[in-house]
Formats: C-alpha cells, structure tokens, sequence
C-alpha cells in the first residue's frame, strides 16, 4: 500500500545516527520534564522548541516528537508515584495507578502503561497513514456544538468517578465549576471574581490545582493517618526479581482496554480542544461499565490504568491530523508545533502534506519512534523510578513538598499560583478526609471552561435555539453516542437480570413440565 | 549495590531538573552612563514560545546578534500570562533602567482597557512601530459568497454570524468597524482559540471569521477558505485579488501593532541608541524575509509618533469598546 510506503520512507528517512541520538535525548528531557509536576507536553515543548531552532527542521521534529512523548510519560510517572498528575490528561492515570503503587505494584503499573502508551502510538500511527483523509472531514466538522457535546461526554464520566458518593461528588464538581468562572468571561469581556488581580484574568489555571489537590492533599492525609510512622514493607523493584514485571494475568486484563482505548484515543483526539483529556475520562468511563468486576475500579484496576494511557497517547496522534491535514492545531501542544512550522519556514495548512511530504511522513514517523524509544529508555528507568516506592514516607514527605511548590512556581513563575497550589492542598486533604472527590473538581475545572465557551458561542450562533444540536451531521451522532453511553449501563443489569429471571423461569417451567410428565406417567402406570 | 547506583541515578536526574528549572531571572539595574550599552540586555517575550510576538521578538534578536549590533549579552524570556499583563508588568518594573526591552501587540492596547494592569501603553518609552498585522474577513471557500459586495448584500438580508478572537480584541473592533461603516448587523461569536475558530468556520458554524494572513494563508491557498477584504495599508502580495478597506472607502480599520519599547522613563541615549539601531535592523534582507514570510506590513513610526499612534489607536478601540457594551 501506498501509504505504508510513505511511512516506511519516512522512518527510514530519519533513522540517522544524529536523529537516534536526538530521539533519546528528548526521551530522557521531556521525562525530565514531565516528572515535575506541573510541566507537561506543551510545557516541555515550549521550553525546548528555542533550542530546536538550531537544527534542521527534520531533526527538530524528531526531537520534539521525542520531548513531547518523554514529557506525557513523566506525567504518567508522577500520577502513578506520587499521585500528581502532570497535566490533565494523566489525570485518569492517578484512579488506578497510585493505588497500584501503594500495593507495591509501581513496577508492573509503570511497564504496562509504557507498553500501553507503546501500543497506542502503533495504532495511531497506523490510522494517520491510513484513516487521515477521512478523520480530517471528521474534525473540519467540529465546530462550536460538536465540542460541547464532546465536553459533555468527558462530564459524564463524572458520573462514574463519583461512584456511589452522589452528593459529595456533586459538590466537588461544583466547586470546581465555581472555580472555573474565574477570570475574563469569554462571551462579555468582563472580568469575574479577579478581585482587580492582573494575575487571574487568565483565570485559575488547572495545574496549580491539581498538583495542590492530588499532591500536597495526600501527603496531608498520609501524615494525617500516620503514614510516616509505618514501617513499609521493603517490596523490591529490583528488575530482575518477579514482582517488578508484569504478570500473565496483567498482560491479559490489559489486551482488551489497551485496544478499545487506542481507537476511541485517536477518535476523540482529533476533535480540537480537549482531546487527550476527554478520551482518558471515556476509556476510564468505558473499561468500568464494561467490566466483569467494576467494583475494582479505583483500587488498582489494571484495566483503569492502561485504558485511558493508552487513550491519551492516541488522541495526541489523533491530534496530529487537524494539524497536518487541515493545519489547525487541535491541542496546546500542537498550538506550539504551528508556531514551530512558521519558525522553519513552512506554511501550516491543507496543502503542508502535498507540499512537504517529507515533513510531514517525517513527524508521523518521528511520533512513532519517539515511542519506540521512549519504550527501550523506559525498560531501564522504570527501576529508577519505581525505588521512589522504597523511600519511607517521612523522607518522600517533604521532598515531594518541595517538588510541587518548584513544579507550580516554574511553570508561569507566579508565587500567586503557589499560593493557590498549597491552598488547594488544605483543601484536598479534608476532601479526602470527609469523602469527597478531587478528581471530579479537576474534571470540572478542566472540562468547565470549555463547556461553557462552546455553549455560549452555539448559543450565539443559532440565536439561542437548541434545535441546532439536532441539525447538524456530527452534533446528531454524538449525542446518539451519548445516549448509546447513558443507556448501556443503566440497561446492562437490568437486561441481565431479564434474562437470568428469563431462564429461570424457562428451566423452572421444564422442570415442572419434567415433573408433571413424570407424575402423570405414574398416575398412567397406577391406573394401569 | 546496584540499587545504590540506580537511587543515586534519580536523586542526580532529580537535581538536575530542579537546577535547570530554577535558573530564573537576574534584574538588570541601574541606567547607563556615558556608554551605553554596557549591560547585558534582558529582553522579556509577553506571550508563550511560538506566537506572532515570539517569533518576531526572537528575529529582532538574531539580526541584533548577527550584525553584531548589541555588544553584550541578550537574554531573553517569555514571560507570559494574563494577556500580556505579566510581561509588560515585569517591564513596567524595569522603570527608569534602559536594559529592559519588550515587543508589542494588540493586547498592549486591549488588555490595560478591560483590566486593572497598573500601566498604560503610553507609560513605556518608545522605539518605534515596524509592521502590522493586518485582520482578513474570510467565508468558506465553497459558499455562495464570493465577494466583499456579496457578503454586505448577504448579511442585509439575514443574520449572519461571524467569528473572532477575543471580544476586547482587534478582531471584534473590525467586525464591528466594517458592519457600521458598510451598514449591516452582524453577530459576533468570541473564540479562545485559532483552532477552534478555523474548524468552526470549516464546519459551518459560524458564516465568517476575522484572522490574519500568517495563520489563514494555508487554507486560503487550499481552497477552504476565501477572504474578502484586508485591513492592510496596501493590497498584500500574497493576495492580489483582495481589496483592502481603505480602497472600498473605509476609515481607521485598525490592524495590530508590531514594535518595540522600553520600560517607562529609559534615559533618553538608551532611547536613541534603540531608534538608530532599529532603523539599522528593519533595512536587513532578513527583517524584510520576516516581513515577507508573516505577511506583515511594514509601517514605520518612531519615538513620539510611536505613542501617538498608540494613544490614537486606544482611544477608537475603547470608543468602538464602549459602544458596544463590551467594555
């Protein structure tokens, strides 16, 4: 096949030593990177991108593919470690990943999600060769309802995470949606709850928050619980012992999710926006209403941790088709990639593919060795990272104090958002404390901004009818899916319950009819 | 001993990101004597790596450095956040010294306009204005609209709605601008996002929107997308066949401002010494490539004319603002 050539050309093109040697070396900057919390891709890319302008545009794609991969895998280190995600797309990483690595399972937690994000990024590679064209019409046709409707049902998976604590999680979400009125309200340009300060026009943005309520919040509570005065049990990590590898029955839980997540990953990627945030919520979502055993969901589920990794590497492949095929960036990653393109000379646009098709073949192989890379330096620093697990508690404590308040201050350099950050913290240790779920206020403040934006805007445009959700193509699509999401789950006990009472009563009436023949056959003999 | 060795590993890999992030910025004080320059410069980039402002801030960088124009050091920094608020504020606190240096866009006028950010754009000491950007008003390339006249007929006719960045914003204040002036009503949609505008545009959403040559030509090129009217001084290169506003018998359209400034009371040689060398800067090949690859159009305006020029410019968009209720 054409396309396949096209690929296969493009990872040979860039298999010089140079680039090998840039590949690893972004690998390990971006996981730099991405271990703090707080810098993510776009963080990471940003950062690096001046650095990259001294080399050749192939070698600085290859680089950045690598930075960008290295950085969401640092993310997913620190979710899984320390229970911080690193941006909001390996929020869904901490559900089940934290728990693992308390069980002393960091290890086969780590490789599963290496060999998830490794898996993901195959399988988008493959559907940007193959399924470009036709996913590009797909994301041209998002406009203003599709990504409400998108961010709709990121928000339904607020209904799962809450789980049984309907109230409670109500509330969190909620504070979360307060928190995200604040700043310059899109729709009037008027200022909301800023208090004057310059510092909040931009609203309060997700990292502060996050690392303050995962972060700090459980280091409060570990401390609160007395954590630091509990003797660990020194699990080895050693790569050699058992326990560090995944067992057969992880590498069979995994198969299924690892699959379902790469293909709804890339689907919801290359919808602009929230992308790689939404489609780790649904794979979360979608692993736990199709599960034999969802009540495991939450205490280290294999299957809730390798879905959405897998999920979010796809979407950012899936976000690379609105920007090669369309050239409009659909992450804030790939918003810092245009900005790349212009910098090299080269026009982002429709025609980027059939004008510079080296470039383009060049990133979408670039992304694929990046993760082959960042899966060969991963099997050699998984140990490194995973003995974080043996520190004893009172020693980690302050260090990861320390790692958050730096992480929050570099991002933006604002001591406002520090403040904000340790705040948080408080407030995430006595939501833990009294059972509520910091996770559904991330996901609210994260997912809260762009629902309101998109409604107000589709508002604007059909003069506040919302019969415009059922008159365009995609908008009626998503929200059949949504139903088809709503549904499922509510029918599934119910229709196996039909069913069990249904062949129960089936083989109860045989039984009776057996017994009845029986009986009558005896009265037929006792009356002979 | 070999997880000694790995512990030692992260602990290092530890440091060393905690270095590196923690190299932050050194505050040049004090103004220059008799010899100016004589400091290393700190060069602040209000937004984010890999805008408009960036990449023009860092081509002024390369050229001062290629040519050898600046003696010493020039460090540069984004510092981003709040529109432009946290950067120019970092300047603003640079008062009085002449190593301090920031690029300029529309949010240097929109932003002191909806927030309370303790400076005007007059405050700064000014170099010059290079170049503007200039706003295109764009339809779907496969509509029934092909025209600047088509689409004024159009949006007569029914209630059309276009798209924009921002609502304290440039591109709202050409929306507004062209539907008073050509006499229509339209609806104006605020987008966060380049992205997100594009596909809404793509996808029928929204009948129009308002962007800028550098960020749109690609579509164009293709074929997705047909603009009407430009608010460049002249017709652009690039697009021959689109009449600017000025042609068509419009007025004062504002485009958005590239140029330089200093922080508020530089010493006047600092001054000087910035308006020469720029005058240097803007007449290399390599500017004029920059100019050309962005499609900006050069509009020079020094020192006083600069802030005038500014002052004007503020005063219509807060007049346009406040009309509207936006303000």
């Amino acid at each position: 096949m054409d396309v396949f050539n096209d690929l296969g050309q493009g990872i040979l093109a860039i298999l010089t030593v140079q680039n090998v040697l840039l590949l690893g070396a972004g690998v390990l900057m971006g996981m730099v990177v991405g271990v703090m919390p707080g810098l993510g891709p776009s963080a990471g890319l940003a950062i690096l991108l001046p650095i990259t302008f001294t080399l050749d545009p192939t070698g600085a794609v290859v680089m950045l593919a690598a930075v960008y991969y290295g950085a969401m895998y640092g993310g997913t280190i620190t979710s899984v470690l320390i229970n911080t995600p690193g941006e909001s797309a390996t929020v869904a990483s901490t559900f089940d990943g934290y728990p693992m690595a308390k069980q002393g399972r960091a290890g086969p937690a780590l490789v599963m999600a290496a060999v998830a994000s490794f898996v993901a990024g195959t399988i988008g590679a493959i559907l940007i060769s193959v399924a470009a064209p036709l996913t590009a019409s797909v994301a041209a046709s998002f406009g203003p309802p599709e990504l409400f409707l998108v961010v709709i049902l990121g928000l339904l998976t607020l209904i799962v995470i809450v789980g049984k604590n309907r109230l409670l999680g109500a509330l969190s979400a909620l504070i979360g949606f307060a928190l995200a009125t604040v700043g310059i309200d899109i729709g009037g340009g008027e200022q909301r709850y800023t208090f004057g300060s310059t510092e909040l026009i931009n609203g309060i943005d997700f990292i502060p928050v996050a690392i303050g309520l995962f972060g700090v919040g459980e280091v409060l509570h570990t401390l609160w619980r007395g954590g630091h005065l509990e003797k660990i049990g020194y699990f080895s990590v050693s790569a050699r012992k058992r326990g560090f590898w995944p067992t057969k029955a992880d590498r069979r839980e995994s198969r299924g999710p690892m699959l379902r997540g790469s293909f709804l990953g890339f689907f919801v990627g290359t919808a602009p926006g929230a992308g790689a945030t939404v489609a780790s919520l649904m794979s979360y979502n979608l692993e736990k209403s199709i599960s034999r055993k969802p009540e495991r969901f939450g205490k280290g589920a294999m299957a809730g941790l390798v879905g959405p990794e897998a999920a979010n590497n796809a979407a950012s492949a899936g976000a690379m088709v609105p920007l090669l095929t369309l050239g409009i960036p659909g992450s804030a990653s790939t918003a810092v990639l245009i900005g790349g393109f212009l910098m090299w000379g080269l026009q982002p646009g429709p025609l980027l593919m059939e004008q510079n098709p080296e470039f383009a073949w060049g990133l979408i192989a670039s992304m694929y060795l990046g993760n082959v890379m960042l899966l060969l330096v991963n099997i050699f620093c998984i140990p490194v990272f995973a003995s974080v697990a043996r520190v004893p508690f009172r020693v980690l404590a302050p260090i990861i104090l320390l790692v958050c308040i730096v992480g929050t201050f570099t991002v933006n350099g604002s001591i406002i958002e520090v403040g904000i950050m340790l705040a948080c913290g408080v407030l995430g240790f006595f939501m833990r404390r009294y059972g509520f779920s910091p996770a559904a206020l991330v996901i609210a403040l994260v997912l809260g901004p762009l629902g309101e934006e998109t409604l107000r805007q589709t508002m604007l445009i059909s003069g506040g009818e919302f019969g415009i959700f059922l008159e365009r193509g995609t908008s009626v699509a998503l929200l059949s899916i949504m139903l088809v999401l709503v549904l499922v789950p509510l029918l599934t006990p119910r229709l196996r319950r039909f069913t069990a009472s249904r062949l129960d009563a089936l083989s109860r009436r045989r039984q009776e009819r057996r017994d009845e023949a029986e009986a009558s056959s005896e009265r037929d003999r006792t009356s002979v | 001993m070999r997880t000694k060795l790995i512990t030692a590993a992260a602990a290092a890999a530890l440091t060393v990101s905690l270095t590196a992030c923690g190299a932050g910025s050194t505050g040049s004080e004090g103004s220059g004597g008799g010899d100016y320059p004589s400091e290393p410069l700190d060069w602040t980039i209000a937004f984010g790596p890999g805008g408009g402002n960036d990449i023009m801030a860092r081509t002024m960088v390369d050229i001062l450095q290629k040519e050898e124009l600046y003696p010493e050091n020039i460090e540069i920094q984004n510092r981003e956040g709040g529109s432009g608020a946290t950067g120019w504020g970092y300047l603003l606190g640079q008062s009085g010294s002449g190593y301090g240096v920031s690029t300029t866009s529309g949010s240097f006028i929109t932003t002191p306009l909806q927030a309370d950010t303790g400076w005007e754009p007059t405050d700064f000491t000014p170099v010059g204005l290079f170049a503007t950007d200039d706003a295109l008003l764009l339809v779907p390339g496969e509509g029934p609209i092909d025209t600047w006249e088509q689409w004024v007929e159009a949006a007569k006719a029914e209630r059309l709605v276009v798209g924009g960045i921002g609502t304290v914003n440039v591109d709202f204040i050409v929306s507004a601008m062209l539907a008073e002036q050509a006499g229509y009503e339209v609806e104006y949609v605020p987008f966060n996002e380049e992205g997100q505008l594009q596909t809404a545009l793509l996808s029928g959403a929204v009948d129009a929107m308002i962007s800028n040559p550098g960020s749109i030509l690609g579509q164009v090129e293709a074929g997705d997308m047909q603009p009407l009217i430009s608010t460049a001084p002249e017709r652009l290169d690039v697009l021959p066949d689109v009449p600017t506003a000025e042609e068509l018998g419009f007025e004062g359209i504002p485009s958005m401002p590239r140029g330089l400034i200093l922080p508020p009371d530089a010493p006047a040689e600092a001054q000087e010494w910035w308006i020469d060398t720029m005058k240097e800067v803007v007449e290399t090949p390599e500017w004029q490539a920059y100019l050309d690859e962005n499609y900006l159009s050069e509009d020079l305006r020094w020192g006083e004319d600069f802030t005038s020029y500014l002052t004007e410019t503020q005063d219509r968009f807060e007049e346009i603002l406040t009309e509207h209720g936006a303000l």
